[in-house]
């Protein structure tokens, strides 16, 4: 009998590491941001077969937001009262993730954001809202010191779509530039979507910028390039910030996305651990190259599912676990700090790359660089 | 003014093919009564075949307009046979549904095949200019896709002015039951005038393609354009529909520099909400009692 209750003692105390944690999982799946919510489903996946190998059982409930602020405010409403999970990774979007990082607070649930930009989320002073990526500030700041150390540029013109992400980039950027002494000669925004834009950048082009600074989604990243080229738009460099152009999508189309610079969160020739044997093992299951976005997601469900293991599926401790810890994997070291008004925000160490014959090269810091950066841009052919 | 006329030229270029679009748009209501809400996902029907004839065929997208013209006719003449016929007589908001219903299905379908994914179709002369001088260009595909909308806008008033079936097609938006009584075969006019209609919004779609991307939800958008411009111009006003699309071109393009890029639909709807102010009917239509 006694014999038989410790060996029930046993199986009760063990059930809380051999049970499945529940954890939640935010993106846009459907809707125009799919391409790039695809990256972070693919990351997902990657880190759960992961997590099995190491012994870490985890339960994924997935919901779709379709990049729609309120279905994901509604999906996360689902996933902390109705699933009870331990934390949430996701969503993609900024303005997705603004919107359920108060819901997270407001339940108490550890809410760790892969891929979003808008620098307002983390600035909140929200304690249970993780970051992982570096926030909208760090993309116009490493661009503009790149280009700042390559040439001497004197005027800078922003465009940019009307989005959080797009807005509170060039912000920043505007903010940044004006320590910098680059006088701001344009500042525009579209909406997203638009067949042309040839009379703005006509615009752009008769003010004779040295930089373009663009933040836009994928494709119309390409039609941007597409026109600037039409219209003859020649700067010293093309600044690309964020999502739309660090695709291979983007680098495929040649005669336009080449010299152009960008920067990113990650590549897969960075010598962070496990950085490459990532890269391959991504390529070989999806067959496509992965984005910044996927190396985010697959480190932050790594760091999630870990942490709400140890911490045996509470919510508390997870939290807690989280605000502590340090890991070193794909994305460099991690740690969620507190720093220049941010909380909970990983300093992440961006890399400024430049499409070069087609590839993506990364071009500083140079402890990282593959290739040197060609400039100033090289006429239009 | 190098900027003002870069501006009014691409203004005018990308409102041709916004005419085509409500042209399409502005037949299928002529003659039935049945506003299209499936318009634009038609068009991105027509993007998705000029897609595939270009990556397995390898024909050129313009070329293409060919098969894609004939195709998306058929397509359009089944949706009517099939489906709209059945509702001509029905509330208006069941033909709404209707028509909301096969716009859905339409682009989950596509979703489903092609995946959400990002298209963009890149031919040799997808950025290709034509320099007009005083630092002026002319985008290469958007003036031959001008140049082809012209051409099939100017076919379309001959065949609706000077053919028999244009004329019955014409009686027919005058009044069904009068050219009903007059031995007009409706039920055919109004497949063959849905099938123009299907046909007009692909080609529209296989035009902006070298130059546009392409992905299942892109539809909607040019829903709401087609809307605005068929509206603007007169409900049921080939003529109007025309005027409407190089309209709204030229506004948008022309407040995306004057006044700022992200205003540019709230000019475009102010600028519609006067005409319907001023003229309910919209600028070529007739108001009807």
């Amino acid at each position: 009998m006694r014999k038989h209750l410790l060996a029930l003692g046993a199986a009760l105390a063990l059930t809380p590491c051999l049970m499945a944690q529940k954890i939640g999982v935010i993106n846009s799946m459907s809707g125009p941001e799919a391409p790039i919510g695809e990256n972070i489903t693919n990351g997902i996946k990657l880190a759960e077969e992961d997590l099995k190998k190491k012994g870490v059982n985890v339960q994924l409930v997935w919901e779709d937001d379709t990049g729609k602020p309120q279905i994901s405010m509604s999906a996360m409403e689902k996933l902390a009262t109705r699933e009870n999970v331990v934390g949430v990774v996701g969503p993609y979007t900024s303005a997705c993730s603004n919107a359920v990082a108060k819901l997270a607070e407001k339940y108490k649930v550890p809410l760790l954001i892969p891929a979003a930009a808008k620098e307002e989320i983390t600035r909140q002073g929200l304690t249970h809202v993780f970051r992982m990526n570096a926030p909208a500030d760090k993309y116009a700041s490493s661009l503009i010191d790149a280009a700042a150390s390559l040439g001497k540029p004197k005027t800078i013109a922003f465009i940019y779509e009307n989005t959080d992400f797009g807005t509170s980039t060039s912000k920043t950027a505007k903010d940044y530039v004006a320590t910098k002494g680059i006088q701001v000669v344009a500042d525009v925004s579209y909406p997203k979507g638009s067949a042309d834009y040839r009379s703005t950048l006509a615009q752009i082009k008769s003010k004779n910028p040295d930089l373009v600074f663009m933040v836009s989604y994928v494709a119309d990243a390409i039609l941007l390039m597409r026109q600037s080229r039409e219209v003859g738009l020649q700067p010293q460099a093309f600044l690309g910030a964020g999502a739309g152009f660090t695709t291979v999508e983007f680098a495929k189309e040649r005669a336009i996305s080449d010299n152009v610079i960008s920067c990113t969160q990650w590549t897969d020739d960075v010598n962070w651990p496990g950085a490459k044997d990532f890269g391959a093992r991504y390529k070989a299951k999806f067959g496509k190259e992965p984005t910044y976005h996927a190396a985010c997601a697959y480190a932050s469900m790594i760091i999630m599912a870990e942490t709400a293991k140890a911490s045996g599926g509470d919510r508390t401790k997870t939290r807690a676990a989280l605000k502590s810890g340090k890991w070193n994997g794909v994305m460099g070291e991690v740690k969620f700090a507190d720093y220049d008004g941010f909380t909970n925000q990983n300093n992440h160490q961006m890399l400024v790359q430049q499409i070069i014959a087609g590839k993506y090269e990364t071009v500083l810091p140079a402890q990282f660089a593959t290739k040197k950066a060609i400039y100033p841009f090289p006429k239009w052919k | 003014m190098a900027v003002f006329l870069q501006s009014l030229i691409s203004g005018i270029l990308i409102g041709g093919v916004y005419a085509l679009i409500g042209i399409g748009l502005t037949l299928i209501f002529g003659v039935m009564r049945v506003i299209n809400f499936a318009h634009g996902d038609i068009l991105m029907v027509g993007m998705y075949l000029t897609y595939m004839i270009f990556t397995l065929l390898g024909i050129d997208p313009f070329v293409s307009v060919l098969i894609t013209f004939p195709l998306m006719f058929l397509f359009g003449g089944f949706l009517q046979k099939v489906f709209i016929n059945r509702v001509l007589d029905a509330l208006a908001q069941n033909q709404i549904l209707l028509t909301i219903g096969l716009g859905l299905i339409m682009s989950n379908t596509v979703m489903l095949i092609f995946t959400s994914d990002y298209k963009i179709l890149s031919t040799s002369y997808s950025s290709a200019t034509i320099k007009v001088g005083g630092g002026v260009s002319v985008s290469t595909p958007l003036l031959i896709s001008f140049l082809i909308t012209a051409a099939i806008t100017a076919a379309l008033y001959w065949f609706l002015l000077k053919t028999d079936t244009g004329q019955a097609i014409r009686a027919t938006a005058q009044d069904r039951d009068a050219a009903q009584l007059m031995g007009i075969n409706v039920k055919r006019m109004s497949i063959i005038a849905f099938g123009l209609g299907s046909a007009l919004a692909g080609t529209a779609g296989a035009l902006i393609s070298p130059t546009y991307y392409i992905f299942p939800q892109v539809g909607s958008v040019f829903t709401l354009k087609a809307f605005v411009i068929t509206v603007l111009g007169g409900m049921g006003s080939v003529v109007g529909a025309t005027l409407g699309g190089v309209l709204i071109g030229i506004t948008e393009s022309m407040s995306a520099v004057y006044i700022s890029s992200g205003w540019k639909d709230v000019v475009v709807f102010v600028l519609f909400l006067l005409v319907l102010l001023f003229k309910p009917s919209g600028l070529m239509g007739k108001s009807r009692t």
